[in-house]
């Protein structure tokens, strides 16, 4: 192990790329997952010389004057290869900084993503990069790597993973390590529903923002002052008794004039995320609140691991990290739970022995797979089960298919 | 889950839904109720309507929540003639006239629940308008104090956001005539 270099971590979700060394509690770079290419009317990308290296990526992506901006990845999952090997070439040599021949990679994956993805990444990562060593791990499983910080969780790699990042909330149930890939599901509730719903209840109300700077402001509201509450009638009751405190005011600042304005910050504030509990408040065609489809996708796993997964349900995630959400998940869910014991208690005249619902919530869920990553790959065993560029050169990219669990002890 | 009413065990009804005791100035067929304490079913209305408001689906489980219901759409009503008001007198104004206005009854052609209420009977018909308008009079009252700021006498703009939703995506008023 001695005088090895860190290995380099990195996450590509959807909205953000979090990258940085395995070892480290943040990630050291948190960029858009964004590329801006020039484009020719042909359609075609390739051609004069110089041009591979006349790209931008992250934020910088969005200042380049003349560019076309992209997205490599949807919904988790890269699509265009060719933009993804680019955005790579710079997140190792431009922000990471790193020569990648002398240090181990961790890349991660989607729930359900394809064996074939896994062979273009270990192509690039090998024949382009010249890496070391190669190691895809999936997202939800690092999750519960990241969940072990939280002092009462003791090294489970079983659990519920709830990941709700900008653009898509997932709830994948991992047994051993494995997913239980026929129970996976995804709900249309997620950071940016939350945003556009806090957003039309403002503009039915507060005339003072400025039109186009309506969903950054929503989006400021959302982040600094939303929550989660027990009971959305009582909350309004609260407001009504003691509105000094619970009202509030947010001042932005006009891009034009420069002026600043006032916004009153109310109902909106547990409202929004109330949207994870009672979709239909948002979305007409959807109405399976979160705690019910998790309730459903356990119920829905094999018999043996039902209660594990009730007992270790884990948030990861920016929108998750509502104040509140881990207390209320937990009630509803036990709630769902607790009343299906009492059905079956009345049919069978048996008492079943009860089930302790318990949600984790912990100190680096924002970026709790980057977290759970760098975790990963700073243990010995990580070097143990990483595919090598031996073993590439001799089988070839298949061998990428297949990435061992592995056990940090 | 929506909000319920809690009169889940009414003793009358006219049509499919519930009379209930309500505390009140104005006559009419409701049984009065003479605590101060206790929550009537138009208390029950304006306390759960900022929460109702945002559903679309509601299922009924008893008759009370029908009442709950017409009083929903009406609270809907109200706000959007507060709207105008520049005053408390205005308001109170405005709000007596809505409530003793012509309205449709279940069973009507233009009342916009006939899926959900059904049609009074023939010698019931004149129990089931005296007790809506005695709902909407008493209901419009309370409005009038809810919504009215003592301090700038202006209707409240933490109510009058709600004006342009639609609880279960109905409205007392025809679409045509707004």
């Amino acid at each position: 192990m001695t005088g090895r270099l860190p290995a380099c971590v990195i996450d590509n979700g959807t909205g953000y790329t979090k990258l940085g060394y395995a070892g480290n509690n943040e990630p050291h770079f948190i960029i858009p997952s964004a590329i801006a290419v020039r484009e020719r009317p042909g359609g075609s990308r390739i051609g004069q010389s110089g041009e591979d290296l006349d790209f931008f990526i992250g934020d910088e992506a969005f200042n380049a004057k003349g560019y076309s901006v992209k997205y490599p990845i949807r919904h988790g999952i890269v699509e265009d290869w060719d933009l993804m090997e680019k955005y790579w070439e710079h997140c190792l040599f431009k922000y990471l900084r790193c020569d990648p021949e002398d240090h181990h990679f961790l890349l991660t994956e989607p729930p359900l993503n394809t064996p074939e993805n896994r062979e273009y990444t270990a192509e690039i990562m090998f024949e382009l990069f010249n890496v070391p060593g190669l190691y895809i791990a999936l997202q939800a499983t690092l999750a519960l790597y990241a969940s072990w910080i939280a002092s009462d969780v003791k090294n489970m790699l079983t659990g519920l993973v709830v990941d709700s990042g900008d653009g898509v909330t997932h709830v994948v149930p991992v047994a051993d390590g494995y997913l239980i890939g026929s129970s996976i599901k995804h709900i249309p509730i997620s950071g940016r529903d939350i945003t556009y719903f806090v957003q039309s209840l403002l503009r039915e109300r507060e005339p003072n923002i400025p039109p186009e700077q309506s969903l950054e402001t929503a989006k400021a509201i959302k982040e600094r002052y939303c929550y989660v509450c027990p009971d959305i009638a009582k909350e309004f009751s609260k407001y009504d008794e003691d509105p000094r405190k619970n009202y509030l005011q947010y001042t932005g600042i006009n891009s034009v004039t420069k002026k600043p304005f006032n916004v009153d910050v109310g109902h909106e504030r547990f409202l929004g995320p109330e949207i994870f509990f009672n979709p239909e408040f948002s979305n007409p065609e959807y109405n399976t609140s979160l705690s019910k489809l998790i309730d459903d996708i356990i119920q829905d796993c094999p018999v043996d691991v039902r209660r594990k997964l009730y007992s270790n349900i884990v948030l990861s995630g920016g929108s998750t990290m509502f104040k509140g959400f881990e207390k209320r998940l937990k009630r509803d869910v036990q709630r769902l739970v607790d009343g299906r014991l009492r059905e079956s208690e009345e049919l069978s005249k048996h008492k079943p022995e009860p089930i302790d619902v318990k949600v984790v919530a912990h100190a680096m869920q924002r970026y709790a797979v980057w977290f759970g990553g760098s975790l990963a790959a700073s243990t010995p065993n990580f070097y143990e089960v990483c595919h090598t560029r031996q073993e590439y050169e001799e089988k070839g990219p298949s061998i990428c298919r297949y990435n061992a669990v592995f056990n940090l002890v | 889950m929506a909000y319920h009413s809690s009169f889940d065990k009414s003793k009358f009804r006219v049509g499919n839904i519930a009379v209930l005791p309500i505390r009140t100035r104005y006559s009419g067929p409701a049984p009065v109720e003479t605590s101060t304490e206790n929550e009537d079913i138009i208390d029950e209305a304006i306390k759960f309507f900022r929460s109702n408001i945002f559903f679309r689906n509601y299922d009924i489980k008893h008759d009370a929540d029908r009442t709950l219901i017409y009083l929903t759409l009406y609270i809907t009503e109200c706000l959007r003639r507060l709207q105008k008001c520049q005053s408390r007198i205005q308001a109170q104004k405005e709000l007596t006239s809505l409530a003793i206005s012509t309205f449709p009854i279940p069973g009507d052609a233009d009342f916009p629940l006939n899926g959900m209420f059904t049609k009074p009977s023939h010698d019931e018909n004149d129990k089931m308008k005296q007790y809506l308008e005695q709902l909407r009079k008493e209901c419009s009252d309370r409005m009038v104090d809810r919504v009215i700021d003592p301090e700038t006498d202006k209707p409240s703009k933490w109510w009058l956001c709600f004006v342009r939703r639609r609880f279960m995506d109905k409205s007392l008023l025809n679409i045509g005539s707004l």
